[in-house]
């Protein structure tokens, strides 16, 4: 019987280990996903795929700047809807100057608060969670103030552009996949990357080799702190205006991302593309729920679930990898 | 045993943190007539303890993993299930609403310890997951929309006032407190905790049942943060469906202030009183002085940022490292420091 199977499908071994574990889970996820996919009515449109998209672009920008926090070992930032709702007050205030200048105003003042909470990090290995709590807390508390309560209005009518849907795709859909590839290369090609990757696999190692840690991570850290600038900006500029309120969940749906992504929680594994996966299936199994009629907190309820179950999967899988 | 052993167990960093912090902040809260126009009376007192009430239950549940080196995110869900699950089963009876909310969050907690104990799993990861799924079902149950709670006998009762400066809510707290110091005072799960924390596998090798530790703190730390959220929910005659991060901010305030270390293995229940407490007293000046909610956060955040970092383990090192490399600097000579080679 083993041997019959094991002649039709390969060793039997293969499909327990890690990568098969993984790889069923997934290719079970799919298949439940594409049968609702094709027996709810409207799903499979084009306007209905426009949308997914389009929800998925503005926390897949900000989840694959992440990527870079949780895959240094940082776990995770919890100042990530602070940032970004400074980043989209800063874009929105300097709107005067242009577009351009704007958003690149806004994407370093991102940059540097979130790249001094890594240099902190990296250098005296302080709590990551209790420190972008405190500082997440520190920056709302600064942006409420430097506005005066009241909502940011844009300074300029360069915000229109973010809005725009070349070829009837929002921009911001190009800026994911456009940042999604620049992260990976990134990230997979390039000595920086490589380096991220250690710190979060083996800190001793890493440190052990030499490496620069506490300016690595700040490095890290300002790439993610940019990319919460830049979703910020794109959300500011969705609502023509920014205030606390568009804090929402977004801390959360963006954690959720890369978590989903298969990104390992505590570091050394994981990718852009995977996030931007992450960032895509979350949005798809939304739309199915909305569409289906399921309300809110049922799709919040999912989204949850799913962040558990992948977390568990992929933290069994790289422990049987680690002992194999 | 010897006077000077008790007094330097009493100048160690993490009690002299405790101490001071609380030490300061009464002081703050003491001062205020003098530096605004407010006479401290009866009622501050009974506010402040209605604040702990409010936090002290989440900071207890939130400060029990991070002794054990665990993190439980998912006390925020906990709060708002045990809210949504006590307003919905207390129409009737308000003792039944509350039994019924804990219950429920212990059970959960017990699932998700008993997973992240049999899987190993890093805890933060697995509990923000079910905060998010707990939001979810808490948004389900409620149908999606803020409840009332329609009891109001219980709603009166639980805020009314007892011995001028209580409220039932207040003694709950406190008596619940007391009982974890009890516990975790007298019996071997105070050391137990505290191996968890430290030394897992050292524990584990000394007989500790490590798994089912673990399965029970996260079920003390549902039913806690379930205890509380149906509290609050009772107090404010309705169950709010998101409480959003600030709980989370003020229990982790008050866990490091209570001198609590976050590497776990560190702590007493008497030092996160004192932190709930200094949390709760901040958060009353903060009210008396009318001090807008951006400055309280303002206060709050860099608080967080600064204990945060005083606890990070590589400080000390790496302060040590830069005045070793002053020091080496200061000594050598000038001629012997590398010249630039290019011309």
């Amino acid at each position: 019987m083993r041997v019959a199977l094991e002649q039709r499908f390969g060793p039997l071994a293969e499909w327990r280990s890690p990568r098969g574990l993984f790889t069923g889970l997934a290719a079970l996820g799919l298949a439940v996903l594409v049968v609702l996919a094709l027996t709810t009515d409207r799903f499979l449109t084009v306007e209905n795929i426009k949308a997914i998209l389009s929800s998925a672009s503005i926390v897949g920008i900000m989840a694959l700047g992440l990527t870079f926090i949780t895959l240094i070992g940082s776990l995770v930032s919890l100042a990530i809807a602070a940032t970004a709702v400074m980043g989209a007050m800063v874009f929105l205030a300097e709107l005067h100057l242009g577009l351009v200048p704007a958003l690149a105003i806004s994407m370093a003042a991102g940059a540097a608060v979130t790249a001094l909470q890594g240099l902190i990090i990296g250098a005296w290995g302080a709590n990551p969670v209790i420190l972008t709590i405190g500082a997440g807390f520190l920056l709302s508390g600064i942006t409420t103030k430097a506005s005066g309560g009241v909502i940011v209005q844009p300074a300029g009518g360069g915000y229109a552009t973010l809005n725009s849907t070349p070829l009837g795709v929002p921009l911001g859909v190009y800026v994911m996949v456009v940042l999604a590839l620049i992260l990976q290369f990134v990230l997979k090609r390039t000595v920086l990357g490589r380096r991220v990757t250690l710190i979060g696999e083996n800190r001793e190692a890493a440190r052990a080799a030499g490496m620069r840690i506490p300016r690595i991570t700040a490095i890290a850290f300002a790439i993610a702190g940019a990319s919460f600038a830049l979703g910020g900006a794109f959300l500011g500029a969705f609502n023509k205006g920014a205030s606390a309120q568009l804090e929402g969940t977004a801390t959360f749906d963006v954690i959720a991302a890369v978590l989903v992504g298969g990104t390992l929680i505590s570091g050394g594994r994981g990718s852009a593309l995977r996030t931007l996966a992450g960032a895509i299936v979350i949005a798809t199994i939304s739309d199915l729920l909305l569409l289906r009629g399921f309300n809110t907190g049922a799709q919040i309820l999912l989204k949850g679930v799913l962040v558990v179950v992948v977390v568990l999967a992929t933290w069994v899988a790289s422990r049987r990898e680690g002992t194999a | 045993m010897s006077g000077r052993r008790r007094l330097g167990r009493w100048l160690r960093p993490e009690a002299m943190v405790r101490v001071l912090s609380f030490a300061v902040v009464l002081a703050a809260y003491l001062l205020t007539p003098v530096y605004h126009d407010h006479s401290l009376s009866d009622f501050d007192v009974f506010n402040t303890l209605q604040g702990f009430a409010s936090l002290g239950l989440i900071a207890l549940a939130l400060g029990l993993t991070i002794i054990a080196a665990e993190f439980d995110v998912s006390v925020l869900g906990m709060q708002a299930l045990g809210g949504v699950l006590a307003v919905k089963a207390g129409a009737d009876s308000g003792l039944l609403g509350v039994l019924a909310a804990t219950a429920a969050c212990a059970f959960l907690g017990a699932v998700q310890g008993g997973v992240i104990a049999k899987l190993r799993i890093q805890s933060m990861s697995v509990t923000i997951g079910t905060y998010i799924a707990l939001l979810g079902l808490t948004n389900v149950i409620a149908g999606n929309e803020t409840l009332t709670f329609t009891n109001t006998g219980a709603a009166i009762w639980i805020n009314q006032t007892v011995a001028s400066f209580f409220s039932p809510r207040s003694l709950i707290a406190l008596g619940v407190f007391a009982l974890v110091m009890l516990v975790v005072g007298a019996t071997r799960i105070g050391p137990e905790l505290r191996a968890l924390g430290g030394d897992r596998r050292a524990g584990r090798v000394a007989g500790v049942p490590v798994d089912r530790r673990l399965t029970a703190l996260f079920a003390v730390s549902g039913a806690l943060a379930g205890l509380a959220g149906a509290m609050l929910a009772y107090s404010n005659a309705s169950a709010s469906l998101n409480p959003g991060l600030g709980p989370l901010v003020l229990a982790a305030a008050a866990a490091v202030l209570g001198g609590l270390s976050l590497r776990g293995g560190r702590g007493a229940i008497w030092g996160l009183l004192l932190g709930a407490l200094a949390v709760a007293l901040l958060e009353q000046v903060f009210t008396v002085t009318a001090l807008p909610a951006s400055s309280a956060q303002i206060v709050f955040g860099s608080l967080l940022l600064v204990v945060v970092v005083v606890d990070a383990p590589d400080l000390r090192s790496s302060l040590a490292r830069l005045q070793a490399r002053r020091a080496s600097m200061r000594q050598l000579p000038h001629e012997i420091k590398p010249k630039a080679q290019r011309s």
